[in-house]
């Protein structure tokens, strides 16, 4: 699984109760999980054309790659979401459909040069 | 599937990967050549120094929590005042400002340089495909859809026997402009990643007006309620530096 997610540009600072962030490292690590997403969703296109699926299964393949993903950020997170986030929505949610186009672009390309012609 | 086509593999090695390919290479050339066209002008040094001011309100507001209320107090004047605040503008010089913003060329001649970079390629692009390969099945979509997108997918071709998964080469060609994004996003960095969503975000800004932000974030500034986070500081200060003597 590529989660290439960076801890070291993550921070947490504690004072009180109170929770801060350093704006920059929120933005690195979402853009991380950006970066994660897409590679994943081009890869699992191409998985996807070249074994063959065809309807509802491909996009349900989808959801299950993107579901994995998510499951992995929070792994790489420890779990433990903010100290690298401010909400769960983040790992969780976030980019869950940015993906789809370009899945659905390579899920054909590779679907149709392996298996159309 | 009533009748399944059996498409030729040069199709394949002649449209389908080629295509691609091709608008791969005009995405990256793209990318390059609107780097080459950003003219660096030199900044303005008023509006560098209004820029500049704004960042440092801002970051007052964000850390306003973490000061004393009376350091906090001395800085809000220091920025909001009426008199010689930071932040306070003068009605005429606003007014001019706006002027002088709309009169500059350059700014609009970066903008259309930026437009027509966009423009020029991909109207090229698909000349090229509505040239070479216009009228013929090139692919076909592994799910199965409606009706309703016949005319999306199938551009090109007035057959209404035909699947409505068959992909005409020209809705090849939309499939793959709007799909490389996030490929490109991988392989040129984020800067291209957002570049047309932003680029219209930039074209709204047009008339973008310093002194307006100025008062903007002078107001914000006025409203916020000061609580101070961090009350017993200077007692664990304390406590941690005796900890480190002993």
């Amino acid at each position: 699984m590529a989660v290439r997610d960076d801890p070291r540009s993550s921070e947490k600072k504690q004072s009180d109760d109170l929770q801060t962030f350093n704006a920059e490292n929120l933005q690195s690590n979402m853009r991380s999980i950006y970066y994660s997403r897409t590679f994943l969703s081009i890869v699992g296109g191409v998985v996807a054309g070249i074994f063959g699926f065809t309807g509802l299964i491909g996009f349900v393949f989808y959801f299950v790659v993107m579901a994995l993903a998510s499951l992995g950020f929070a792994a790489k997170a420890k779990f433990s979401h903010c100290a690298y986030f401010d909400s769960w929505s983040r790992i969780v949610v976030d980019g869950f459909l940015g993906g789809l186009l370009s899945f659905v672009l390579f899920w054909t390309f590779a679907y149709d040069l392996v298996h159309i012609f | 599937m009533a009748e399944d086509l059996v498409l030729d593999t040069a199709i394949r090695d002649w449209v389908l990967i080629p295509l691609s390919v091709v608008m791969v290479l005009i995405g990256v050339l793209r990318y390059f050549v609107s780097k080459l066209m950003r003219s660096s002008q030199l900044p303005d040094a008023k509006a560098l120094k209004e820029g500049q001011v704004i960042i440092r309100a801002r970051n007052l507001k964000s850390g306003a929590n973490f000061i004393p209320s009376k350091s906090f107090r001395a800085r809000r004047v220091y920025f909001t005042n009426e008199e010689n605040g930071l932040l306070h503008v003068p009605k005429e010089q606003a007014q001019n400002a706006q002027a002088q913003m709309f009169s500059d060329p350059n700014m609009a001649m970066d903008m259309m340089k930026k437009n027509l970079s966009m423009l020029i390629p991909q109207s090229l692009t698909f000349a090229w495909v509505n040239f070479f390969f216009s009228g013929f099945v090139a692919a076909k979509i592994p799910f199965p859809l409606t009706q309703r997108f016949r005319a999306m997918l199938q551009n090109g071709i007035d057959l209404s026997s035909v699947d409505v998964s068959y992909v005409s080469s020209r809705s090849w060609y939309f499939l793959n402009l709007f799909g490389l994004r996030g490929f490109f996003s991988l392989i040129l960095g984020e800067e291209n990643a957002m570049d047309d969503t932003q680029r219209m975000m930039q074209m709204g800004g047009f008339g973008f007006d310093a002194s307006r932000s100025l008062a903007a974030e002078k107001d914000s500034l006025d409203i916020i309620q000061h609580d101070w986070a961090l009350p017993k500081i200077e007692h664990r200060a304390e406590q941690v530096l005796r900890k480190l003597l002993r």
